[in-house]
């Protein structure tokens, strides 16, 4: 079974169509990319997924896991296993990263009817992970994303990722904003995560991301809908001729 | 209003005897002036700028008795759900106003510190505290200071000899009972820190269960030069009661008043806090937080009064609102002509949580001279969609989203309580004020 089916979807932002017939499949364990020129629909596919108000499904079904995915709340989904890294992740002054984690982490657990975490074992699986991604000693203890840079932002956006470990993860530009040694750790985080069942969905416009994490499919995504697909030579050809020539 | 003004001017009559302070001449003077005054004032009106947000009328038409004394058959079990901590704080509870020996909790007061009954201490030794009685500044809009001039039944004394240190905190609580009728309680309280003397002052306010009762609370701040005062003024009462309190603070050259406020009990709530930074190089710093849900009404009014040059004071108030409930903050600075180099900064930010909720704020810079350097703002605005969704999507429901969001805007304030034994505790009656509202 495949964990996402994406079919024939249409979605409009205030009455524009801006998604117009997406297909998508993806199989448990696969990595696919997603490429396209700035307003497309990527974030806006992110996002539908994701289950964000303000975007309105006109036609098409998404299957997740085998599940009617657009009736399921946003909080289900997450706790479902989806997960969307966000192309702007929000600030939220006053909550501290580990105050979110926690509750998100015991938001799964008890959807998956396992018990809390002691603050002890929690407190060391934090830290194994603030530790690979080699963040700084008092990051748990900083506002969500209150002002982090660009960068930072996405590596906070990656540590609630691992500490959450979903079956699928929509990465939505992850890359940007990262100079060579963030993104470099970034990848090593993406891949560590890599696995026979867990699915990955790439968006970005870059071609370094994707040789560092290899994708089984690269989708280009013009004007609504997916007009080539290919493996990961076509994101090189893009990056070389740009997406003028599939116009 | 008038049978009401009445019923308060019988009881100072009848019970004048009774009335701590009696055999000193100027505590009765004092009581008949501020009496009379009250007579001539009234209970404060819309028509008043300060009041135009607020009607009293529920108010003094329920007809409130001053509480008398043998109404307490409380033990120390019982008012452990008010305590910030059982050993590290020193306590004084006064139960419906008046101050209860075996609830309190003084031991190992450092030598010279005096903390007491001010009923007693006005009838044993009254020369100590006449000094701190006399009535501050009337105004037509103080009805309710009044009232408690005439006829506070009891409060706290504290006063702190040069040099000295309250190391732990000094918890001043007042609780009030059910009672068969609704019950009054006034005290009156004075800190009086001494040159170069510290001290953090907890002052709480609270319930027991829905006891229907009103509050009608006066403290006077005294710090003396190089003086450093911590004050917290926790107002959690039953949400069908009444509080009206008003904080006097007068500050010599070089002291230090650090003073947050939380508020999230009563059915109305009235604070005033008033500061004059009357030495140089003074500096006060003014925090408070307000919860309101239901049908509550809280209103805040502060004045700071930079009266010597080179003082410094900020503020920082955050409401919350749900339901249909109603707040008022208003903040004045004033700067005298000739006074310079003073600077100050005043911020009210507000969350509206439904579509009936309200605030009205108004912070006000009075500015009489060039050599200031003020800042003021205020904001209302509700959660932010956005955030909600960000949490949802990392899989908490909407309530918990919520939760953690009117959590996160309270953080700021909260932050500001030290030591964390006080803001752990703190942290704790707002989780239950966020829930309840
Ligand atoms: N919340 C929104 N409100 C208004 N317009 C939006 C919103 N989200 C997306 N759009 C519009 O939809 C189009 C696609 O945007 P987006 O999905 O963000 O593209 P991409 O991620 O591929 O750059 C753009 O024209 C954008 O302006
Ligand atoms: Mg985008």
């Amino acid at each position: 079974m495949n964990i996402l089916e994406v079919r024939n979807l249409h979605v409009s932002v205030m009455n524009k169509p801006i998604l117009r017939g997406l297909e998508l499949h993806l199989k448990p364990g696969e990595v696919h990319a997603i490429m396209g020129p700035n307003g497309s629909g990527k974030s806006t596919l992110a996002n539908v997924l994701a289950g964000r108000g303000d975007y309105q499904v006109t036609a098409g079904e998404i299957l997740y896991q085998g599940q009617e995915l657009l009736s399921m709340a946003p909080e289900d989904r997450a706790r479902a296993g989806l997960f969307l890294a966000f192309q702007n992740p929000v600030e939220i002054p006053g909550v501290s990263n580990v105050r979110l984690l926690k509750e998100a982490f015991n938001a799964h657990q008890r959807y998956r009817r396992l018990p809390e975490m002691d603050a002890m074992a929690f407190r060391a699986y934090l830290n194994e992970r603030t530790k690979s991604l080699e963040l700084s000693e008092d990051w748990l203890l900083r506002p969500v994303n209150a002002g982090f840079s660009g960068g930072e932002k996405k590596r906070n956006e990656l540590l609630q990722m691992m500490v959450l470990e979903p079956h699928l993860a929509i990465l939505d530009e992850i890359d940007s904003g990262l100079d060579i040694d963030a993104l470099a750790k970034v990848a090593a985080g993406i891949n560590a995560l890599r696995d026979t069942k867990r699915s990955m969905l790439l968006i970005t416009h870059y071609p370094r991301l994707l040789e560092q994490v290899p994708p089984d499919k690269v989708h280009v995504l013009i004007g609504g809908q997916i007009v080539l697909c290919g493996g990961l030579d076509l994101a090189g050809q893009l990056e070389e001729r740009g997406y003028g020539w599939l116009f | 209003m008038n049978t009401a003004m009445n019923a308060y001017q019988d009881h100072f009559v009848e019970h004048a005897m009774q009335l701590p302070g009696f055999d000193s001449v100027s505590v009765r003077v004092s009581r008949q002036e501020a009496m009379q005054r009250f007579m001539q004032s009234g209970f404060p009106t819309q028509r008043l700028e300060n009041w135009k947000h607020t009607s009293v009328t529920a108010l003094w038409k329920r007809a409130y008795k001053p509480s008398e004394p043998g109404c307490m058959g409380l033990d120390p079990d019982d008012i452990t759900p008010y305590l910030a901590d059982r050993r590290g704080v020193y306590r004084l509870v006064f139960v419906n106003g008046l101050f209860s020996r075996p609830l309190s909790d003084l031991h190992d007061l450092p030598v010279g510190v005096r903390v007491a009954s001010m009923a007693q201490l006005v009838n044993d030794s009254p020369c100590e505290v006449e000094p701190y009685l006399g009535n501050h500044t009337p105004g037509n809009d103080q009805g309710f200071s009044d009232l408690n001039h005439a006829l506070w039944g009891d409060g706290a004394f504290v006063h702190l000899p040069s040099g000295t240190r309250l190391e732990k905190p000094l918890h001043l609580l007042y609780l009030s009972t059910i009672s068969r009728e609704p019950m009054v309680a006034m005290p009156r309280n004075v800190v009086v820190a001494g040159t170069d003397a510290h001290a953090q002052i907890v002052e709480s306010y609270a319930s027991l269960g829905q006891a229907r009762h009103f509050t009608n609370a006066h403290t006077t701040l005294v710090l003396g030069e190089k003086a450093r005062v911590r004050h917290l003024l926790l107002l959690q009462e039953s949400l069908v009661a009444h509080h009206v309190g008003t904080m006097r603070a007068t500050q010599m050259g070089d002291s230090c008043l650090d003073s947050q406020l939380f508020s999230m009990g009563g059915e109305l709530t009235r604070q005033e806090l008033h500061v004059t930074l009357a030495g140089e190089r003074a500096e006060c710093s003014l925090d408070g937080l307000f919860i309101a849900g239901g049908g509550q009404h809280m209103d805040f009014h502060t004045s700071m009064h930079h009266t010597s040059p080179d003082t410094w004071s900020r503020q920082l108030y955050k409401g919350v609102l749900d339901g249909n409930a109603r707040g008022v903050f208003n903040g004045v600075v004033r700067v005298p002509p000739g006074i310079h180099h003073t600077r100050s900064n005043q911020t009210s930010a507000n969350l509206l949580l439904s579509d009936t909720a309200e605030i009205d704020t108004k912070p006000q810079l009075e500015i009489n001279t060039d050599a200031v350097q003020c800042s003021h703002g205020a904001t209302v605005g509700s959660l932010d969609p956005e955030a909600l969704f960000y949490l949802q999507s990392r899989g908490l429901n909407v309530t918990s989203a919520r939760l953690l969001l009117i959590k996160g805007f309270a953080e700021e304030v909260l932050q500001r309580v030290k030591p964390t034994l006080l803001q752990a505790w703190v942290g704790q009656s707002l989780n239950l004020g966020v829930k309840q509202s």
